[in-house]
């Protein structure tokens, strides 16, 4: 899977197709507006990561050009913009979704693959780790054909960590995932704690192994027992 | 107290202090003028005396003038024949009362034999027989002055102080962030010329300066969300590597920290962001549909804490509201009353079409609850939030005129919102 990451700021743009890379997709990065441009003009994308503030022009006019043409490319929003700001001003038209700075690398990933899997809507729609399988569709979840009885909240975790199987979790991108960054509510990493305490006995209670692992308080884990 | 009742006040103090310092001259003057008028008259009789002696006709036999004595004086008398006059009280048989009485003494010379003649006359006191005239006179006087200077000064404050009261409304209409400048109306008066000429440079001054910090600070914490993400994304990226022990613990301090820095920058850009937002007039939020809905996304959180929930919510409640501004209220209202609750505690949701309050148990604020909508102001310091929640709301309550009061009694914390009145 291709996709085109459109930052200006070198650091930030090389830790996030580093990241991507280690995902397994393959990510060039732009830099201004004009390199962007002849980027989409001369290759096609699956996604594309759009920075609005750019050196050279405005990620806002990049999107309208890039519709205007018949680019079928999703797009996500990487923006310093406030969430409100999207909300108030309806920045975001025309994108498939957005993304305010800061934000945790796995819901980064987390939003690329719901993108890709509403554009594949016949495809596979069911995810699977190790015993688990999750249906998209029905919300279901499964540990060797026996359903699990979670919660939305739950189910969304479990998503979660499949999505970002054997990488490191920390709480904030947990809550920021589950609760989203609207409220300055620090305090709901000890939510996530609760959360996470539940699904992993919902797991091992339905016959699972304990693949969540915590690391030092300071988030968590789902990885193959082996590995 | 209004500038007109000062003026009024000092008005009567003054009429009042002038009128009864004119009361004691008037009073003294008529009490002197009594006197000599009776010294007068009794000059006047006692020369008559001495002329009918001189004709001698008799008059000290004069039943009817009992008051006056009229002798020779012995030749063995050595006092001084000087004309005396005695004015004090004596007692007065005739009328009862020790009244103040003139005595003159005169002695003329009646065909070469000095005579002495004594009259004396009762004075007629201003106290006896003016007093309550004068005292009448004064108070009435004092009274229709101070109707003159009541009506008058109402009637100048109205006319000479219409500029100064413009100005004031002027500077009470005026908002540091409004986009316009002063509106202050036009005078003839040169020292409220000069006080609209002073207020207009210097609002104009600090508008200015205002939207420059204001600007500033929304760059700044704009411009410092990408460095953010930036180590952000660099810590991310450490922690999938293998580390000791002790690089893991301050590789969490170090996440957490810039956790919140970011959100403190969010928060910030934010209320920057909402400091000149324009609400749109005709948005209208329908609460009765977005109280429940918050009320049920935070039913896990609650739930954790096992708090019991009781919601009572009317129908059809409607406000001028952004909708996403009033998710961003309530999410910061519910995330309170759940965070700042105690374990097993109670929850309380009302909303009616007057306003919505949200009562919480909880620990006693340890700041006074009015601080609590500042900035960067906590009721429990121990707790790990960022304490800007409630400016957040208290300025999307102010951008649709709705007041938000907070006050803690017996265990409960009550945020209530009271929704501003649609003008008819």
């Amino acid at each position: 899977m291709k996709i085109l990451l459109v930052e200006d700021h070198a650091e930030l743009a090389r830790s996030i197709a580093g990241y991507l890379g280690q995902e397994h997709y393959i990510c060039e990065v732009a830099s201004t507006f004009d390199e962007a441009r002849e980027k989409l003009a001369l290759f096609s994308y699956d996604v594309v990561l759009l920075d609005i503030m750019l050196p050279d022009g405005n990620g806002i006019s990049l999107l309208k050009l890039l519709r205007k043409e018949g680019i079928e490319s999703s797009v996500i929003i990487i923006s310093a913009q406030n969430a409100l700001d999207f909300k108030l001003t309806g920045l975001s038209e025309g994108a498939d979704d957005y993304i305010t700075k800061p934000f945790p690398l796995p819901e980064l990933h987390a939003r690329i693959k719901a993108i890709m899997r509403r554009r594949s809507a016949h495809k596979n729609n069911v995810l699977t780790f190790q015993d688990i399988t999750a249906d998209l569709e029905s919300m279901e979840c499964r540990i060797n054909g026996k359903l699990l009885n979670l919660t939305r909240k739950e189910t969304n975790l479990l998503l979660y960590f499949i999505n970002n199987k054997g990488r490191m979790l920390t709480r904030q991108a947990i809550a920021a995932h589950l609760w989203g960054d609207y409220t300055d509510n620090l305090d709901s990493v000890d939510f996530v704690y609760q959360h996470v305490k539940n699904l992993r006995k919902k797991i091992t209670d339905a016959g699972g192994k304990d693949y969540i692992s915590t690391v030092y308080g300071f988030g968590y884990k789902l990885s193959a027992p082996d590995q | 107290m209004k500038l007109n009742y000062r003026y009024t006040l000092a008005y009567a103090v003054l009429t009042f202090c002038v009128l009864s310092l004119g009361f004691a001259i008037v009073y003294a003057a008529l009490s002197r003028s009594v006197t000599q008028a009776t010294i007068g008259e009794l000059e006047n009789l006692n020369e008559l005396i001495a002329n009918q002696l001189r004709r001698g006709q008799p008059t000290v036999a004069d039943s009817l003038r009992p008051y006056v004595q009229a002798s020779p004086v012995a030749a063995t008398d050595t006092t001084r024949r000087v004309r005396t006059v005695r004015v004090r009280p004596e007692w007065d048989a005739a009328l009862q009362a020790r009244v103040s009485v003139v005595r003159l003494t005169t002695y003329p010379v009646v065909g070469g034999r000095p005579y002495r003649v004594a009259s004396r006359a009762a004075v007629v006191e201003p106290r006896d027989a003016y007093l309550t005239g004068l005292v009448l006179v004064f108070a009435w006087t004092f009274v229709f002055l101070l109707a003159l200077v009541v009506i008058l000064s109402e009637l100048i404050s109205w006319r000479i102080l219409r500029p100064f009261n413009a100005t004031l409304h002027g500077i009470q209409q005026f908002e540091l962030g409004q986009p316009h400048p002063i509106e202050l109306p036009a005078t003839r008066t040169a020292e409220f010329q000069e006080l609209n000429e002073f207020l207009v440079k210097m609002t104009a001054r600090a508008q200015r300066d205002y939207r420059g910090l204001q600007e500033f600070s929304e760059n700044a914490s704009h411009e410092l969300q990408t460095p953010i993400a930036s180590i952000k994304a660099k810590l991310e990226l450490l922690m999938d590597s293998e580390l000791t022990e002790k690089q893991w613990q301050t590789l969490t301090t170090m996440h957490d920290e810039l956790e919140r820095l970011a959100k403190i920058n969010q928060a910030l850009t934010l209320l920057a962001k909402l400091e000149h937002f324009e609400p749109a007039p005709e948005a209208l939020a329908d609460l009765s549909q977005l109280v429940p809905a918050t009320e049920a996304a935070f039913a896990d959180l609650a739930e954790m804490k096992s708090l019991t929930t009781t919601q009572r919510i009317a129908p059809g409640v409607r406000v001028p509201l952004d909708a996403s501004l009033t998710q961003l209220l309530l999410n910061n209202l519910f995330s309170n009353a759940i965070r700042h609750n105690v374990p097993g505690g109670q929850l309380e949701v009302e909303l009616s079409a007057t306003g919505l309050l949200l009562a919480n148990t909880g620990l006693a604020p340890s700041a006074p609850v009015s601080e609590l909508f500042g900035r960067f102001k906590k009721g429990n310091s121990a707790l790990d939030s960022i304490g800007i929640g409630l400016a957040i709301v208290k300025r999307i309550s102010e951008l649709y005129g709705h007041r938000i009061s907070y006050d803690y009694a017996d265990g409960w914390h009550r945020i209530r919102l009271d929704f501003a009145q649609p003008a008819e």
